[in-house]
């Protein structure tokens, strides 16, 4: 076994990279063959439901669970104090005093938001845990909650954490650049009182959950699961357990759909190994859709207040100053990193070098926050686009014509950003040039008027978003030097077996991304087979030797850590393959053999060549009377996967916080009629370039996916909570995800602009939805300019809200402030 | 949530006093009761069934006479507690004589948490003021009677 890389070899001219070759995970998925977590059942189960807090912030005065113990087929309960008892607290990432919080499977003492899990019942059916959690007698002793961040910040606001004493998880100040400078520079300063990004999620087809088994011979749990993180995952909560990480054996296969809400799943899946523990039987536990709606973790909302833009005249963006007050919900699960993870874009797609940027998290009595597919960028990136089209509303100019002018221009790539970011590789105004083109530019005034006509109001807009993958997790010292994370890792092997099979293990956790098929290429293209030939193993199991610490799959990182870590270990193979043959073919050295036709084959007489099945064979199980210079070769090769990066500039809070940067320029028309503020999408253009694509299908479905959560996010979904605490959306009646007949007509474009940064030129992809957002908002505020153009504000644009901006325009405006410098 | 209102009862105050002031009368009057039990002159507890769209929610509720001052103000707590929901309230009316008739004006301020309160406002508030109104209109009939009895 090795872990070093050999010499590089070619890849094929042309090979199966870049095809869009038949998904090799469909057959099983069509037929529904797939094995989702629920999928696995084992002899004695039970069934788990948690007790929820109605409340949003209470004291837990009593718990009694002694009515729904004696349910004949309930099998056990287990309650927060038991928890405390039993494990210590997931540890926390902050900085004093954010880092005082103490985070429980269940709730210790007190709720901190409505759906909280206070207790868990198992019973021998799901339904029979479900109705004895409903005898499980609980005393709340009601508080005040508090639900807004920016109020939670006010003295004397009703504090979630008293260990902590405050609601700050996080504050902290970046400088970078000269920002006095950029505000003496300037001609002009826009000022812009608040810009709000809304609460929402992702509603994965699978819920949350796992069947957790636990071996009382060897003290080991196994966890069945759609944790989408399992490197991490294990970090929180073997500690928590106290006990290694090897006792913590994660597998996942078919996962559908993640988008970052499976990461923080620990808090669950601790309180399924307490139970498997206690009860001596295998547990299981099913999210219900309320739950997920309700208790699973959403996206960050944030105010951004007090924003302050220097320009010139022309429209050139010289820096930009703002105060951003982020909602972590009840607990920091995944946070604090949301408050380091936006500076991977902190100019956006723009030539911004002097910022000024003062963060701040608070906890709130609502449901924590974590990962949503463009975790944290995405609401950097909508900042940014709102700033440029508040900006060419208030100076007269055309957003495409400012856009243009401060993009980050291809001949600069790769771009070093104001704090020490790399951008990779891109064409920022070539996309968009295709983008205006797929929705006919030229034509527009011609639409405005037609579509005046008719009574409507037609505009357009444009959404600019870098999808940042492969993070330096260094970025998390950012926040607190203390902390023992930086670079970033992934593992396969691939092995020749006994048959010549060629079988590779992954540590990513697929949720529907098709690491099968595109690792399959990957392989094929190397070792000169077809993908037929290779098999993939499906999903994750954390036994095999295919597992890192930061393995999962997450942060559009797959095609940069993944296919390298299987590109590293087919090397590997091809190496060893070629010194086995070069040997048992006479060959003069493995450089004199090439792989092809699932062969090694001696360069200068092709006829020579020994089939990977004999390879397989000898290797393995025909090995007497090798020489000793083979005694390394063992055809079975492990490679992890390191991208190149450097702990970063702490004091200047400098440095590469991720390796590659797709680029999704979307370009939306709206046409909104002024009497309802109901708008309808007639056109829309989505280009995509995410350097080389292995697989240009599955990109684009990506890109489908990706603008399609981005215009639910837009028109119609969110999470509002009452004064009480309450999600008022905890149903798909109230959370409407766009189906297929919500979608507008999607025209697709797309360049490769390779990342010199990876070996196959490819690109982490799939986030860049937040695309759809920008886009929309940019799009109403040019629809709606002939009636008294409002300033759109806010992430979450309803009819309602549209109607809003149109009856009174004045109002969105008063926050809005141009004066010269 | 907070309701209110006026309602005027063609009845001397002092018997609309009486039934308002009745828990047994008042429950008769309240929809959906399904048992009654006074606990003390202050305390009485009763389990109702609310109708809630398609189907109904069983909630014991907890009375408390906060304030009597007769015959013209009460004020009442009632703390409830059913599948997904928990619900708390504070009502208050005051009586006042005109002629022969009684002017009621009354407010109640609900508060209704758990999965029931995160249906929204689209449910929950039709079914508070569908409740109230039945409660009135019941008041109305029972005032009517009593009146004929006196």
């Amino acid at each position: 076994m090795t872990t070093t890389a050999p010499e590089q070899v070619e890849a094929p001219q042309k090979g199966f990279a870049g095809e869009s070759i038949p998904r090799k995970e469909d057959r099983r998925l069509v037929q529904g063959q797939g094995v989702f977590f629920d999928d696995v059942k084992r002899h004695g189960m039970g069934y788990v439901h948690f007790v929820r807090s109605p409340y949003a912030h209470a004291g837990i005065v009593s718990i009694d669970v002694s009515a729904a113990e004696a349910v004949e087929g309930v099998y056990g309960t287990l309650i927060g104090e038991e928890v405390a008892a039993l494990t210590d607290p997931f540890f926390e990432m902050s900085t004093p005093p954010g880092n005082e919080i103490r985070d429980y499977a269940l709730a210790v003492g007190k709720v901190r938001f409505a759906g909280e899990p206070v207790a868990a019942v198992v019973a021998e059916t799901r339904e029979l845990a479900r109705d004895a959690a409903e005898l499980v007698e609980v005393e709340y002793e009601p508080l005040e909650p508090v639900v807004d961040a920016v109020a939670a910040l006010e003295p004397g606001a009703p504090v979630l954490h008293e260990e902590a004493g405050t609601n700050v998880v996080w504050s902290g100040t970046f400088e970078w650049g000269d920002y006095d400078e950029a505000l003496a520079e300037a001609d002009r300063i826009v000022r812009i009182d608040r810009l709000y990004f809304h609460r929402f999620s992702s509603t994965p087809l699978e819920c949350a959950g796992a069947l957790v088994e636990y071996d009382r011979g060897t003290e080991q749990w196994t966890l069945h699961c759609n944790h989408q993180m399992p490197g991490i995952g294990i970090v929180w909560m073997a500690p928590a357990l106290r006990v290694g990480t090897d006792k913590l054996r994660i597998v996942t296969q078919d996962i559908g759909g993640g988008f970052g809400n499976k990461i923080t799943l620990h808090p669950y899946f601790v309180a399924l190994c307490l139970l498997a523990r206690k009860l001596h039987r295998p547990v299981q536990w099913t999210e219900w859709r309320t739950d997920q709606h309700t208790a699973n973790t959403h996206g960050n909302e944030r105010t951004f207040l007090d924003v302050e833009v220097p320009v010139r005249s022309d429209g050139t963006m010289l820096g930009f100053k703002v105060k951003a007050v982020d909602d972590a919900g009840a607990f920091p699960r995944y946070e604090p990193l949301g408050c380091i993870i936006w500076a991977q874009v902190t100019p956006g797609c723009y030539r911004w070098r002097h910022v000024r940027v003062d963060f701040t998290q608070a906890c709130t009595n609502k449901s924590p926050t974590a990962p949503n597919r463009g975790y944290s960028r995405m609401q950097q990136l909508w900042f940014t686009e709102r700033v440029i089209d508040v900006v060419a509303s208030e100076l007269g100019l055309d957003p495409v014509e400012v856009r243009k002018r401060n993009y980050i221009r291809a001949d600069e790539m790769p771009y070093e950003t104001p704090n020490g970011c790399v951008y990779d590789s891109g064409d920022y105004a070539r996309c968009l040039d295709i983008a205006l083109d797929l929705v006919g530019y030229d034509s527009l005034e011609e639409r405005r008027r037609d579509a005046e006509s008719r009574g409507k109001l037609l505009g357009l807009g444009i959404g600019s978003t870098l999808d940042s993958g492969t993070n330096n997790f260094g970025q998390s010292q950012l926040l607190n030097p203390e902390l023992q994370f930086s670079g970033n890792n992934e593992v396969a092997t691939v092995r020749l077996d006994i048959f010549g099979e060629i079988v590779v293990t992954l540590g990513t956790t697929p949720q529907g991304q098709s690491h099968e098929t595109v690792a399959s290429q990957v392989v094929a293209d190397l070792l000169g087979v077809t993908p037929n030939d290779v098999h993939v193993r499906a999903g994750h199991d954390s036994y095999w030797n295919s597992h890192a610490g930061f393995s999962g799959t997450y942060a559009s990182q797959f095609a940069v850590t993944g296919l390298e870590a299987v590109r590293g270990a087919t090397l590997a193979l091809a190496d060893q393959i070629r010194r086995l043959a070069a040997i048992i073919l006479g060959a003069g050295g493995p450089d004199d053999i090439v792989l092809e036709e699932s062969m090694a084959k001696r360069r200068d007489m092709p006829e020579a060549a020994l089939p990977f099945m004999a390879c397989g064979a000898i290797i393995n199980v025909n090995n007497a009377g090798l020489p000793p210079e083979l005694d390394d070769v063992t055809l079975n090769c492990r490679y992890v996967y390191r991208p190149p990066f450097e702990v970063p500039d702490i004091e200047r809070k400098f440095g590469n916080l991720t390796l590659t940067y797709a680029t999704q320029i979307h370009a939306c028309v709206v046409e909104v009629d002024p009497e309802t503020g109901v708008y309808e999408i007639v056109d829309y253009a989505a280009v995509d370039d995410c350097g080389t694509r292995i697989h240009p299908q599955i990109v684009e479905g990506q890109v489908h996916g990706a603008t399609a959560h981005a215009l639910g996010a837009a028109m119609f979904e969110t999470f509002p909570y009452d004064e009480n605490g309450m999600l008022l959306a905890s149903n798909f009646y109230d959370y409407h995800v766009p189906h297929a007949l919500d979608m507008p007509p999607l025209k697709t474009g797309f360049i490769e602009s390779p990342s010199p940064f990876s070996s196959l030129g490819t690109k982490g992809m799939g986030e860049g939805g937040g695309a759809g957002i920008h886009a929309v908002c940019a799009a109403l505020q040019d629809a709606l300019r002939p009636v008294g153009s409002p300033i759109v504000t806010e992430s979450h644009n309803p009819y309602h809200r549209v109607w809003e901006l149109i009856r009174d325009p004045a109002a969105s405006r008063a926050g809005i402030e141009v004066s010269g410098a | 949530m907070k309701v209110e209102g006026t309602r005027r009862y063609e009845a001397p105050r002092d018997r609309v006093w009486e039934i308002l002031n009745d828990p047994v009368e008042m429950a008769g009057l309240m929809p959906g009761v399904e048992s009654f039990e006074i606990v003390d002159e202050t305390h009485w507890k009763a389990k109702v069934k609310v109708p809630l769209g398609l189907g109904s929610m069983k909630m014991s509720i907890d009375f408390e006479k906060t304030e009597s001052r007769p015959p013209e103000h009460a004020s009442l707590q009632a703390k409830g507690k059913g599948v997904g929901a928990i619900m708390s309230m504070e009502t208050q009316f005051d009586l006042a004589e005109d002629g022969g008739a009684t002017d009621m004006r009354w407010q109640a301020d609900v508060r209704i948490l758990g999965q029931v309160a995160s249906m929204g406002q689209r449910v929950v508030q039709p079914i508070v003021n569908q409740q109230v109104e039945q409660v009135l209109t019941a008041l109305d009939k029972r005032v009517a009677v009593k009146a004929g009895e006196a």
